[in-house]
């Protein structure tokens, strides 16, 4: 069995996104191919993955769509970002900002329009934005990424 | 039968004291089984040999309530109802309650919890290996109330010993084996000024170093390297830079691991092992790959274990350490599908063992605030929405069953946790939202609770304790927790 990969810290954040995943050169499955993984109107984070932490087939069809997630809104790194992390799972408290936290299996950065509104930890939001991969790291925060929504826009439900 | 009848049928037994095969109801599949369960139990008798091995398996915040939960979901997995299903070690002899309580906490912790285990005492919450006279990260009272573990004491008879986990080998629970600390926070450095103790890692390897420990198998590989040092997935540690405690291992001999493929390929032949498969916990079962299953390293500690201590035995604690963690993230389907390995892991240790000359206690540290809700008709998914009863049939009808705010609810709730209905920008108010079916059965579907809490809570609830084998016997009744190492110790020196 594969084992997992992981990618290298790089400024103060690193978001436990897939490493891998491009190599295939078979041709990139439409997104209308996952009407069955959408429940509610909007994907799961954990659909962008394979068990080996690959990038799934949906992830790909993902690349430059705009479509939606469904998850929790973490508390934010710092004020007036016009960013967030979407995790499968709620989080009481920031998991990036302290060294001892362990972070969730499952995130996505989100990038906003506008400054971001918190909601409580405890409630499920949805997230739209375009999806695109590539390493980045946010200069504002540091945050290290694969895989994003930007253009984004968050609701409850 | 008229009420007449049935009177003067009763009254008959009362005189001639007819058998319980003479009975009204003797044909019942209910009653049949259940004499046979009364003609097995009589069969049985108390094994008062020596104990060469002794095996105890620690399904971490597995109460009562949580282990109820597993069963029906091992059950269902295997498409019954999920009622009557019966886990390995279920199938026990001996059972007793365990009260869990720290000496200063109702609710107790897990550090408190292992070291009432691991050493015949009640001690403090966030404390291993010392007694209640420490004060909580005040490393200056540890000197003089350091408590010997089960693993110093079976070491010191001539048997091997291990410790196996999912979580990380630093965490409260496999630590208890083998570390003795103010904190059970000090899992890879210390506060500064404290030279009484060393950190949690430090103490593990130290214990390999000193026999004390042949194998460990588990997560939390960055406590054990730098910050500088990358491990074998791409990470760095947590430890101050240079500082290898895996490369220590090495150097004393010890066979390092990191995937499921190098303990494939790792001598069994009591060479220490030191398997690091994480750099945190290990993986949820239901995500788990590239790592061994609590059962795959059950069996595999077995085996080197039974090489090392050879005619002496062996002693190892074996913990499913995120059965806990699924629980605090108020996540029942993970916490069941890890209680299920548990429950695989145990069904191993039986089978690779004797009954005749090794002890094998199950039990669970403490409880959860978990809880369960009514009135389910049979066959109600346990991770699901509460189905009502058929008065026609068996099984349920199919419909959910709703509150009084006419929305469904699940069969599983936490007390408190991260799913609480309450909101921080409503001052605290809230309302249950709309759960479907489909929503419920999801892997990532949160329980809803009253309470906020950004982590749900344990609780101070019975947990049960079950053995089988030599003086298993002596687990019965309602016992302080700490009484399971004087059952053990007892086992192992009679």
């Amino acid at each position: 069995m594969k084992r997992r990969e992981f990618l290298l810290n790089s400024g103060g954040f690193a978001a436990c996104v897939p490493t891998v995943g491009w190599a295939d050169t078979s041709p990139v499955p439409k997104l209308e191919a996952f009407q069955s993984k959408m429940k509610h109107g909007a994907f799961r984070i954990r659909d962008l993955y394979n068990r080996d932490q690959s990038f799934s087939d949906l992830a790909l069809a993902c690349e430059g769509q705009r479509v939606t997630f469904r998850g929790y809104m973490t508390p934010p790194i710092k004020e007036e970002l016009a960013f967030f992390v979407l995790t499968n799972i709620p989080m009481a408290v920031c998991p990036f900002c302290e060294p001892d936290l362990d972070w969730p299996n499952d995130i996505l950065p989100i990038y906003t329009n506008r400054i971001v509104w918190p909601l409580p930890f405890n409630v499920r939001i949805t997230a739209t934005g375009v999806f695109a991969t590539g390493a980045f790291t946010d200069e504002e925060t540091g945050f290290y990424s694969l895989a994003r929504l930007v253009d984004a826009t968050y609701r409850e439900g | 039968m008229t009420f007449k009848h049935t009177l003067a049928f009763l009254m008959t037994l009362s005189v001639t004291s007819a058998t319980a095969e003479e009975l009204p109801q003797a044909g019942n599949a209910w009653f049949k089984a259940a004499q046979d369960t009364l003609a097995e139990t009589l069969k049985q008798q108390p094994n008062t040999d020596t104990a060469k091995n002794v095996i105890i398996l620690i399904s971490d915040g597995n109460g009562v309530g949580s282990n109820y939960a597993t069963r029906l979901y091992s059950g269902q997995l295997e498409g019954g109802y999920g009622d009557d299903y019966v886990q390995p070690f279920e199938t026990f002899p001996n059972l007793a309650l365990v009260k869990t309580y720290n000496v200063n906490a109702q609710t107790p912790d897990s550090a408190g919890t292992g070291t009432a285990i691991m050493t015949g005492i009640k001690t403090n919450s966030g404390v291993l290996g010392v007694n209640e006279n420490v004060r909580r990260g005040d490393c200056t009272t540890i000197v003089g109330n350091e408590v010997a573990t089960l693993n110093e004491v079976m070491t010191d008879m001539g048997k091997a010993t291990g410790v196996v986990s999912t979580a990380r080998l630093t965490h409260a629970t496999p630590a208890s084996g083998y570390a003795h600390t103010v904190d059970r926070r000090f899992e890879y450095k210390l506060p500064e000024g404290c030279t009484q103790q060393a950190d949690i890692a430090t103490q593990l390897i130290d214990a390999m170093e000193a026999g004390t420990i042949d194998i460990a198998l588990g997560g939390g590989r960055r406590n054990f390297i730098g910050k500088d040092i990358t491990d074998e997935e791409g990470r760095k540690g947590k430890r101050a830079k240079g500082e290898n405690l895996i490369a220590r291992a090495e150097r004393l001999g010890v066979q390092y691991v990191w995937d499921d493929m190098g303990m494939a390929l790792a001598k069994t032949d009591g060479t220490p092992v030191l398997g690091l498969f994480e750099r945190s916990h290990m993986m949820y079962e239901t995500e788990r790959t590239g790592e061994p299953s609590l059962a795959e390293m059950t069996a595999f500690a077995i085996k080197a274990l039974s090489a090392k201590g050879g005619d002496q035995g062996f002693f190892l604690q074996v913990e499913a350490g995120r059965v806990d963690h699924a629980s605090h993230a108020s996540n029942a389907a993970r916490m069941v599908a890890d209680g299920k390995a548990f429950a695989d892991a145990v069904a191993m240790a039986d089978a690779l063992t004797d009954d005749g000359d090794t002890l094998i206690v199950v039990t669970a540290d403490h409880e959860h605030a978990v809880a369960f809700n009514g009135y389910c008709g049979r066959g109600t998914n346990i991770l699901g929405l509460c189905m009502e009863i058929d008065d026609a049939g068996v099984e349920h009808t199919g419909e959910p069953a709703l509150a009084k705010d006419g929305k469904p609810y699940t069969v599983i709730g936490y007390l408190n946790g991260p799913g609480s209905i309450l909101r921080k920008d409503r001052n605290w108010n809230g309302g249950r939202p709309d759960l479907t079916q489909e929503e419920a059965l999801d892997i990532d579907n949160v329980q809803q609770a009253l309470i906020p809490r950004s982590s749900e809570t344990h609780s101070g609830e019975d947990v049960a304790v079950y053995a089988k084998g030599p003086w298993a016997h002596l687990l019965e009744g309602t016992l302080e927790q700490n009484v399971i190492f004087h059952v053990m110790y007892h086992a192992a020196t009679q």
